[in-house]
């Protein structure tokens, strides 16, 4: 024990008097949470049982927004396509998020930090310049169709690579790979080597270390990068506005012009958000007690 | 699991760099093609040229749209510096765990909001208030958005912050604020210019809140916005190399200063 270390457990009541400025300290961030996040959605909430009259916002209670929303096929169609996309987006990053997560913890253990640091970068390098990046890559004369033709390999341009969900899926998937890791490596960091090697020592075999050990340590991980994967994916606009093309639409789209688009509808726009939001939440739920019960064991 | 040997991880190196270079190909591919001569953007490259550069810097909106960024990057770090120093302190001196994890969680909540869904509610908001679309109602916007980040990164940098060398400093005399002066700011200072600096990259790249908030005032993610809507065009891809240098210097630097162990 140091000297300092000594000094301040004598001293314990000048101690805790240091703690008066906690509550100060978090005011700053809780005042701005309070005010610039939670009210904000209250009143995205409040607002989606509004009605709107050309451009004005006319406050009563009515539920014509979300009738809208069930009675239009258009919308219904999105909405599913837009969860099917967000689904599938989730399904394809968490495995990679997974394996990418494994092999940082327990097989290149000396190259983590890097790994790590890399995914970071590309997690904050452009979030529009990355989609758009996409756009030359699978474009219809993009890096891949030109390369493919110029080997001989296909006579004309693959049409699907670009403007369809599967460039929206390829695109989202590399856009939030990396927030998928952080979750997934964190959980896994917790796990103990030696744990492992102890069980393994007395005679477990892999597939039992792997059903005792790993997969109880990582779920947390790994449901909370589902989560935020979906429901990301399921929000993002301008990846299937940049390289979506007509079939490739997704709600953010239409939440999106409700707000900046020519015929701006805000009402229609935030009840929109909240039953996206509600069905993505509501899926997570069910998907998070089927993998309980599944991992019961 | 305890593989022994390298050999048998081929296979995984595989992997990862397979990984790694499909989250890397967009940020090579916008640097390569900016230095392309053919506007065509496919492969082979036949020549290379600086005029991309030439023609995304003779845009006359680029100065606006920059100077503007430059404000909000300035804001966001100041502001979210500031807060976010405080509220992981804050968290950190808490007694109980359970209480330190649900605040630290509950603060990372608008990370985990889509942004589309954020920049909508704030929008509502400001309407709400009367309060014209424009710079300031952007700059709440990545105070808010970058928080999550500043704060969990000044978490993880600060949670080997030895607090008995303030309380040695308060037991010899020393007033709050001149031990903090004295001895905490030194300590922290390099976590703290980290998480600015990571709080200004945040800022330089955020788009959808501010496309919702900033009304018909330009920054460089909506000019380039704009840019892109209009089809294809290889000057995008040089304005795009330039803003991408700008963020790795930030992101790198950011990570830098945290990974020098202040205590």
């Amino acid at each position: 024990m140091s000297s300092a270390d000594a000094v301040a457990s004598m001293s314990t009541p000048p101690r805790s008097s240091g703690r008066g400025g906690v509550p100060l300290m978090l005011a700053p961030v809780g005042g701005f949470y309070l005010l610039f996040f939670v009210i904000p959605m209250c009143s995205l909430f409040v607002l989606s049982f509004w009605r709107a009259q050309g451009f004005d916002i006319v406050p009563t209670f009515t539920l014509d927004s979300y009738a809208k929303i069930a009675s239009s096929p258009l919308y219904r169609i999105i909405l599913l396509r837009t969860i099917g996309v967000g689904l599938v987006t989730a399904a394809i990053t968490v495995p990679i998020a997974f394996a990418l997560s494994y092999l940082m913890r327990f097989v290149f253990e000396r190259r983590a930090q890097l790994i790590l640091q890399l995914l970071l970068i590309s997690l904050f390098s452009g979030y529009l310049v990355r989609i758009y990046a996409w756009r030359t890559i699978l474009g219809k004369q993009g890096l891949l169709n030109s390369t493919f033709t110029w080997l001989g390999l296909i006579d004309a341009p693959i049409e699907f690579l670009i403007y369809s969900r599967f460039a929206v899926i390829v695109t989202l998937v590399g856009l939030l790979l990396p927030l998928a890791v952080l979750p997934i490596y964190s959980a896994m960091s917790n796990i103990s080597r030696d744990h492992l090697e102890i069980a393994s020592d007395l005679g477990s075999r892999r597939l039992y270390l792997v059903r005792t050990i790993l997969i109880p340590m990582a779920l947390p991980g790994v449901n909370t990068a589902f989560a935020f994967t979906f429901l990301l994916a399921a929000g993002d606009f301008v990846t299937p506005n940049l390289v979506g093309g007509s079939q490739g639409i997704m709600i953010g789209n239409v939440i999106a012009d409700q707000f900046r688009g020519t015929g701006a509808n805000w009402p229609l726009g935030a009840a929109l958000a909240f039953v996206t939001v509600s069905c993505v939440m509501l899926i997570v739920w069910a998907i998070n007690r089927v993998i309980r019960w599944v991992t019961r064991w | 699991m305890v593989t022994s040997g390298q050999r048998r991880h081929y296979g995984a190196g595989i992997f990862v760099l397979a990984v790694l270079l499909y989250l890397y190909a967009p940020v090579v591919v916008t640097v390569l093609f900016s230095f392309a001569d053919s506007p065509r953007l496919s492969l082979p490259i036949q020549g290379l040229t600086l005029d991309w550069y030439a023609s995304a810097l003779a845009n006359p909106l680029i100065v606006t749209a920059l100077r503007n960024t430059l404000i909000l990057a300035a804001i966001s770090a100041v502001g979210g510096c500031l807060a976010g120093t405080a509220f992981a302190f804050g968290v950190l001196k808490l007694q109980g765990l359970r209480l330190r994890q649900a605040l630290l969680t509950a603060s990372l909540l608008p990370a985990v909001v889509p942004l589309l869904v954020i920049g909508i509610a704030l929008a509502v908001f400001f309407r709400f208030l009367g309060s014209q679309p424009g710079l300031l109602n952007a700059a709440i916007g990545h105070i808010l958005v970058s928080l999550p980040f500043v704060i969990l990164s000044l978490n993880a940098r600060l949670e080997t912050f030895d607090f008995s060398v303030v309380e040695a400093a308060r037991d010899l005399g020393a007033p709050p604020m001149r031990a903090f002066l004295d001895i905490t700011l030194p300590l922290i200072r390099p976590s703290v210019v980290g998480a600015g600096l990571l709080a200004a990259a945040l800022s330089l790249d955020e788009f959808i809140v501010t496309w919702f908030n900033v009304g018909t005032q330009l920054t460089a993610p909506v000019l380039v916005w704009g840019l892109m809507r209009r089809g294809v065009d290889p000057s995008i891809n040089a304005l795009a190399t330039l803003f991408l240098m700008a963020l790795l210097i930030l992101i790198i630097a950011s990570s830098q200063l945290g990974r020098r162990k202040s205590a």
